[in-house]
């Protein structure tokens, strides 16, 4: 599943980017990478998300949220 | 040994840099731009002990790729200029993620020394860092400061001169754990390389196999080359700017990016560091979060923010009106006393004249509204510094992107309220050239406050107790205009995923009253100069071509230069209900910065006072006689709000775009929109008044 349908509150872990080099590298300085672990913290109703992501908060707009890959942590 | 010590100061955006930097300096600083792009620099100088250390503020990054120009000037920076120490300033309440520039900073190779910031919000939550361990695994030193409280300021000073001609002195004691379990044949004890004694950062086998090769290689090649090892990494992770300086032959050493696996490495790393330098992760739920619940809720973030900015313009306009009084009263005396002396003295004619109504009027009258601009300005900060303003651009996301920009391209819309230069420079860190254009093309119809002058004075005067109703709808026309071009400019077809909001939100924290007081003193002082030159001069010019015709010194304005450029120019805003050539003549030296319109009204109309109410009165009067009135302002204001913006917004945008063709569109295309919303305002309204 994507990060798009994650549900609040819960613990994900990233399998894998589907973006472009640029944006897949600004991710990474960010933080997020392949096998990070990211907290859902809050959706708006345009589709952006604010994650926890090693300890800091990011927003993310709703078509990056799509091409990252998650399986949720039990 | 040279007795200066230059030290740059590196971290990620937010974490408290300028705070930190400010401490030091004081209000005490040069700020310039980077040469050649309007990056700007920040350069302070103080002595402590018998060391005088030159302080170089490097711009907020998030990693030391060549991906950004902030970035690419961060490294040029330290990799060629000579500076001694970097200080890496980290904010330890998300120390994991700033860990990320430490390594790269580490693997440059310049003397790098930890100033660890925000320790009491890790207090706060009661989590503890083993500062014990920090430094041993990274090998460079670790100070605790506070940038707020001003402790530890001292001690990093201290270290920063012992350790300025050490690289790497402590002992460092790592194994790299994670590395190992994910890589079975990698045996910690049986390591090929003695890498780990010697470097901070160290890869698997197969990385370092291919480092050592390189370097080699590099060295062979290039002869005296500073760290071959930084050099070769970014060669196996294909960066272009180092292939382009040291071009090598890559043909069976590199065959393909090793970029990922070397960025992942550092991250297990960092995840290592964090296990064992930090305890009780996650203890209690940070206070932010719970702020954050209302300050973007799904349903109440965006009317707090919108109550949020009417508080903002309501100090603005009233508590700033209120104390614009005494400086009103202050000019008035002043005039009259100026004229007063000069007549005691029998200074001529043409010197009172110039002195009173052309100087004093026409910069005086600008200088009144400091208090407006001060009050803007301070709330701006305020926002700025107290971590509101990238949830701003969280909120206003979903609408920003159906005008085909993210959520971030309203940072800069906001900041152009305060003034529309910045908020052009802010633009750049949108993602895309695209984006940034057309953000630059929206931003100066943001209403910046050197508008604010035109608005309090015409709306006063014209508009009596709906005064800062009148004024208010000038912000948001500014607003819907943007958004009708935003929307107008947007190509629906681009997929691109490149626009989309990316933007961390930090910790709130109370924000710091000596970084706010200093932002907002350096903004009183342009504010100022502005006064004294720009303004100033203008004020003379028009004086001059206000008096002065082809027969001499006139005593009769409408025979002078200025009264004959104005009527050439009468037809075209005639629509408008803007055709008189005084108002023609206003607007035109209006280009040279927004407030002149203002101070020319002063001059052309021989007003000394022209924002008393007495002032005023006399101004509505002379107007009313050549029939402007009320409709004739509110077109007036319109115009001022969009029409082609002030000569060093022009200035910035070509820096910016650097293409004489898109900021020659951007001046017609402004004018050409402020012509066709003031004369749509001006003829419907004349069909109801």
């Amino acid at each position: 599943m994507t990060l798009q349908n994650a549900k609040i509150g819960a613990v994900y872990t990233v399998k894998s980017l589907d973006l472009d080099r640029a944006t897949t590298r600004r991710l990474e300085a960010l933080g997020l990478t392949k096998g990070t672990d990211i907290k859902i913290l809050n959706r708006s109703r345009g589709g952006s998300l604010i994650l926890m992501v090693r300890g800091s908060r990011l927003a993310v707009g709703g078509k990056i949220a799509e091409t990252i890959h998650t399986e949720e942590v039990s | 040994m040279k007795d200066e010590i230059q030290v740059g100061f590196i971290g990620n955006p937010n974490c408290g840099k300028t705070t930190l930097f400010n401490a030091y300096t004081g209000a005490n600083l040069k700020v310039a731009n980077w040469p050649g792009v309007t990056v700007e620099k920040k350069e302070g100088v103080f002595k402590y002990h018998n060391h005088r250390f030159k302080l170089v503020d490097l711009p907020g990054i998030y990693s030391l790729t060549s991906y950004t120009m902030e970035e690419r000037l961060t490294r040029e920076y330290i990799l060629n200029s000579n500076v001694d120490v970097i200080v890496n300033i980290v904010d330890a309440s998300s120390l994991e993620r700033n860990l990320y520039l430490t390594l790269q900073l580490i693997e440059l190779g310049k003397p790098v020394v930890m100033a660890l910031n925000m320790m009491d919000i890790v207090e706060e939550r009661g989590m503890e860092i083993d500062l014990h361990r920090l430094p041993e695994m990274l090998g460079i030193p670790v100070v605790p400061v506070s940038a707020r409280k001003k402790t530890g300021l001292d001690i990093l000073m201290h270290t920063v001169a012992h350790h300025r001609s050490k690289h790497m002195d402590q002992n460092l004691e790592h194994h790299h754990l994670k590395s190992a379990e994910k890589d079975p044949g990698h045996k910690h004890h049986e390591h090929r390389h003695e890498h780990h004694m010697e470097y901070t950062v160290v890869y698997n086998d197969k990385i370092e196999d291919k480092i050592d090769e390189i370097s080699e290689f590099l060295q062979r090649k290039y002869g005296e080359m500073v760290n071959p090892r930084w050099h070769a990494i970014k060669i196996m992770e294909l960066d272009e700017s180092v292939l382009k300086k040291y071009p090598l032959e890559l043909k069976g050493i590199v065959y393909n990016s090793y970029e990922e696996e070397i960025i992942n490495q550092k991250y297990d790393f960092i995840e290592e560091i964090i296990e064992e330098v930090l305890v009780n992760k996650n203890k209690k739920a940070a206070s932010t979060d719970k702020i954050d619940r209302i300050l973007t809720h799904r349903y109440l973030g965006l009317p707090i923010f919108l109550l949020i900015m009417a508080f903002v313009f309501f100090l603005t306009f009233q508590i700033g009106d209120f104390v614009k009084g005494g400086f009103e009263v202050t000019l008035g005396a002043f005039s009259s006393g100026a004229r007063y002396f000069l007549t005691t003295i029998h200074a001529g004619n043409f010197i009172t004249s110039l002195l009173v109504d052309g100087v004093i009027a026409g910069v005086g009258g600008i200088l009144t509204f400091l208090p407006n601009i001060f009050i803007l300005f301070l709330a701006l900060a305020y926002l700025e510094d107290s971590g509101y303003m990238s949830r701003v651009a969280y909120i206003m996301d979903g609408i920003m992107g159906k005008l085909g920009l993210s959520g971030r391209a309203f940072i800069p819309m906001l900041l152009g309220f305060g003034c529309t230069v910045p908020a052009i420079m802010a633009s750049r860190s949108l993602e895309n050239m695209r984006d940034s254009r057309r953000t630059i093309l929206i931003t100066p119809f943001m209403s910046c406050s050197a508008r604010l002058p035109i608005y309090v004075l015409f709306s006063q005067m014209f508009f009596g107790k709906y005064a800062m109703l009148a004024a208010y709808s000038m912000y948001l026309l500014g607003i819907i205009v943007a958004i009708l071009v935003a929307f107008a400019m947007n190509n629906k077809s681009d997929k691109n995923v490149g626009n989309t909001l990316l933007i961390e939100l930090p910790e709130y924290k109370s924000p710091n009253i000596r970084t706010i007081l200093i932002y907002v003193w350096e903004k009183v002082k342009e504010y100022l100069t502005k006064a004294g030159t720009t303004i100033f001069a203008a004020s003379v010019i028009i004086w001059f071509i206000l008096n002065f015709g082809t027969s001499g010194m006139v005593t009769d304005m409408s025979q002078s230069f200025g009264a004959m450029l104005g009527r050439m120019l009468e037809p075209v805003l005639a629509p408008a209900g803007l055709g008189m050539w005084q108002v023609v003549v206003a607007l035109i030296s209006g280009i040279a910065a927004k407030e002149i319109v203002v101070s020319s009204f002063s001059v052309l109309f021989h007003i000394g006072n022209i924002t008393s109410p007495s002032g005023m009165a006399s101004l509505t009067d002379i107007l009313g006689q050549y029939g402007f009135g009320a409709l004739n302002a509110y077109a007036l204001m319109v115009f001022s709000l969009l029409y082609t913006p002030c000569a060093a917004t022009i200035g910035v945008i070509q820096r910016e775009m650097r293409s004489t063709k898109w900021t020659l569109f951007v001046i017609i295309f402004q004018l050409g929109i402020a012509l066709l919303v003031s004369t749509l305002v001006y003829q419907i309204g004349s069909l109801f008044f």
